[in-house]
């Protein structure tokens, strides 16, 4: 390997974000600096092949805020694939050119702005949270810039707001939770609480549940819908579920929000009378060790887990414990998958990034193995269709992960709202 | 009823944990005028330096003691060669853009050192139980933090108005330059200060980490919400810190509560009627 592996996506980001960020306090407007500094460092090692131009691509991920893990984890996973591939995809390079959009939608139109009239990069690839994905739609749409969306799930980008510029290789917010009212109707209680960010990802995810929960028979004791991004003290709502004296609880966290609910929801006695039932980013490999034996018994669907028996999970999630020291987490196999779709558009057009038609096109019902089990790019949601499993926290080996209890087969996402 | 009392219990919970990590703002503030906006950054770095020794010495109670000390010194030395330039009636805008220069730079250590992962600290064995209240558990560390808020209120009161030092520090609010001239160094004092601001915060950071995690970022959280608690109740003034977090307190907990889609507003909507109606803020002893 030539590439100087682990430290050549992540570090760099950080340096020139936070030095630019000062910067920009300071009144001196050395933007341009702090890019130059950013494409210097992020190219060291791609002396692959030839003097043609890198391909660049744009990513935008928050670094900061209650996500920042999730994004550090998407950029481990990209990195790692691109690593794989040597760096290179079509015949090119490829250099990445990362911005910090802190959660934010305001601040993520001037650094997509920037990605795209500054570093003129060829393709975009991240973003975490829905709001700034629904904030970016428009900019994609009308510029005819190729999103590959690495997380937010927003349903609307595979309904009503969807563009043929914006592909995802991650989820639609509708996916994990649909299966699970249905399962957790069967399987744990008929009558529910909900818990869930007050924004579009909150809202989609209880919908999705909401639908097959009450459509199988299912009553709804009452919802909550929590400030976002920083839900702050959740003791005043555990206190108000406990109220409701619920026999099962549903909710929906991710990130540091994940932390304090599911810690206050043990520390006040839930954990002991009342199930937890739980999109799967509540109690995700990231924020596992942080939760301790409080998530103990949650059970939660997702469309991966880190003990899914697979040939090509065995492989991710090894080489990303030997790459990266911690456990791969869900984020990381979207990042690993994003890479993926990136150098299959790039080959299919032998890296001619102007070929937009063609790169959009080999999309279409592009199917490939996933760390997650197989993956195909649905071409009427342009989402993945796959796979949702059951995962239960447990103790292995004395540490805790999700286990799967029953994967609940192949689901695609609807396209309207039919379904929640 | 009985959840309304268990809400009032958790308002007042909250409420310490907002003085406790409100206290050393309005210390700093109210006794040298000098606005830092690197408080919450201190606030984390006492709940990353925390679980670092935590894990270390393998003695919570012992990290609770030495890692304040040990900030505290941190926010002596920046004193030392950078505040003190920065200190003048009309310098706001260059302190709050060197404090905010800090913060940025702390944020970025703070992701080389611990990571984006979110830690934790655990309460101590001693606290990590619960009691039972209207059938129901409520964590005793909770409890705690009441206790710690309580305490810590009451020996910053006696600090200021029972000792000799706390003369010193009144009379410097009064006047600065007449303190100066009966041969008292405020420089030192101002050092002081800045110290034991900061390793309040640095003790906010670990009593405060087990209820809400310690992630990038936060910083700026901890950062909004002490401002609002020292806006409302008056800048500078330690009595205006406590009744300050005890309002911001039990209108975050009750928002939460009956109306928990504005919760977050309705704090910096009192916030706002505060400013409008009286700046100085509700319970500050100054004029305006």
């Amino acid at each position: 390997m030539k590439h100087n592996s682990n430290t050549s996506l992540t570090y760099p980001i950080i340096r020139s974000y936070s030095r630019r960020k000062l910067l920009k306090i300071a009144g001196a407007g050395a933007v341009a600096y702090a890019g130059s500094t950013l494409a210097t460092a992020c190219s060291i090692g791609n002396d692959v092949s030839g003097t043609d131009s890198p391909i660049r691509i744009g990513v935008l991920l928050p670094y900061t805020g209650i996500y920042a893990a999730l994004g550090d984890s998407i950029a481990s996973g990209l990195e790692m694939y691109l690593d794989e591939i040597g760096n290179q995809a079509g015949g090119r390079n490829i250099q990445i050119i990362a911005e910090d959009t802190e959660m934010k939608p305001n601040i993520a139109q001037q650094k997509i702005r920037k990605l795209v009239e500054q570093d003129e990069v060829d393709i975009v690839a991240g973003i975490v949270s829905t709001g700034v994905l629904y904030g970016l739609r428009e900019y994609f749409h009308n510029n005819k810039k190729i999103l590959i969306c690495a997380n937010a799930g927003g349903n609307k980008i595979s309904r009503d707001m969807k563009s043929p510029y914006i592909w995802r290789s991650s989820f639609s917010n509708w996916q994990p939770n649909w299966p699970l009212g249905l399962w957790a109707y069967k399987n744990v209680a008929s009558k529910v609480f909900m818990s869930a960010p007050d924004y579009g990802a909150g809202h989609n995810m209880v919908n999705a549940f909401s639908h097959s929960f009450q459509s199988a028979g299912g009553m709804i004791l009452g919802k909550q819908f929590t400030p976002f991004p920083s839900m702050g003290d959740p003791a005043p709502f555990i206190t108000e579920i406990r109220k409701s004296r619920p026999p099962m609880v549903f909710c929906f966290y991710s990130g540091s929000a994940a932390v304090a609910f599911v810690k206050a929801y043990n520390e006040f006695g839930l954990t002991k009378e009342i199930p937890l039932v739980c999109s799967g980013f509540t109690v995700e490999e990231d924020v596992l060790p942080a939760q301790g034996s409080a998530a103990v018994g949650a059970r939660s669907g997702l469309h991966w887990a880190l003990l899914l028996d697979n040939p090509t999970n065995r492989q991710f999630t090894t080489a990303y414990k030997d790459r990266t020291n911690t456990d791969a987490n869900v984020f990381a196999v979207q990042g690993y998958d994003t890479g993926k779709i990136i150098s299959h558009m790039l080959n299919e057009v032998q890296g001619d990034t102007s070929n937009t038609g063609k790169m959009l096109e080999s999309l279409h019902q592009l199917s490939f193995a996933s760390p997650r089990g197989p993956v195909i790019l649905d071409s009427k949601s342009q989402n993945p269709t796959q796979h949702i499993y059951v995962r239960e926290v447990k103790e292995i080996d004395g540490q805790l992960h999700n286990a799967v209890v029953e994967d609940l087969g192949e689901f695609t996402d609807p396209g309207d709202d039919s379904l929640g | 009823m009985n959840e309304m009392i268990v809400q009032s219990i958790n308002s007042i919970v909250f409420s310490m944990l907002l003085f406790i990590m409100a206290a050393g703002l309005s210390l700093i503030f109210g006794h040298t005028n000098f606005i830092n906006l690197a408080h919450g950054s201190f606030y984390v770095l006492g709940g990353y330096i925390g679980i670092t020794a935590i894990n270390q010495i393998g003695n919570y109670w012992l990290a609770l003691l030495l890692v304040p000390i040990l900030v505290g010194l941190l926010g002596a030395t920046i004193e030392y060669l950078f505040l003190r330039r920065l200190y003048g009636k009309h310098r706001h805008l260059e302190q709050v853009l060197f404090t905010m220069g800090l913060a940025l730079i702390t944020t970025d250590i703070i992701r080389l050192n611990w990571g984006t992962y979110v830690v934790n600290i655990e309460p101590p064995i001693l606290l990590d139980a619960s009691i039972t209240l209207f059938d129901a558990q409520f964590p005793l560390y909770r409890i705690a933090i009441i206790a710690a808020g309580l305490t810590i209120a009451g020996l910053l009161w006696i600090l200021i108005q029972r000792t000799r030092l706390g003369t010193i520090l009144r009379a410097g609010v009064s006047d600065i330059d007449l303190v100066s001239e009966t041969g008292i160094n405020i420089q030192v004092i101002f050092t002081g200060i800045f110290a034991l601001g900061t390793a309040l915060a640095a003790l906010a950071g670990i009593i405060g980490a087990p209820l809400h995690g310690l992630y990038p970022g936060l910083q700026f959280e901890i950062l909004v919400l002490t401002l609002a608690v020292v806006i409302v109740g008056g800048l500078g003034d330690l009595k205006g810190a406590f009744l300050g977090s005890i309002l911001i307190g039990t209108v975050d907990t009750f928002g939460k509560a009956l109306l928990p889609e504005i919760s977050l507003f309705l704090i910096f909507a009192l916030m706002a009627i505060v400013l409008l109606v009286k700046p100085s803020g509700l319970f500050s002893a100054r004029g305006e």
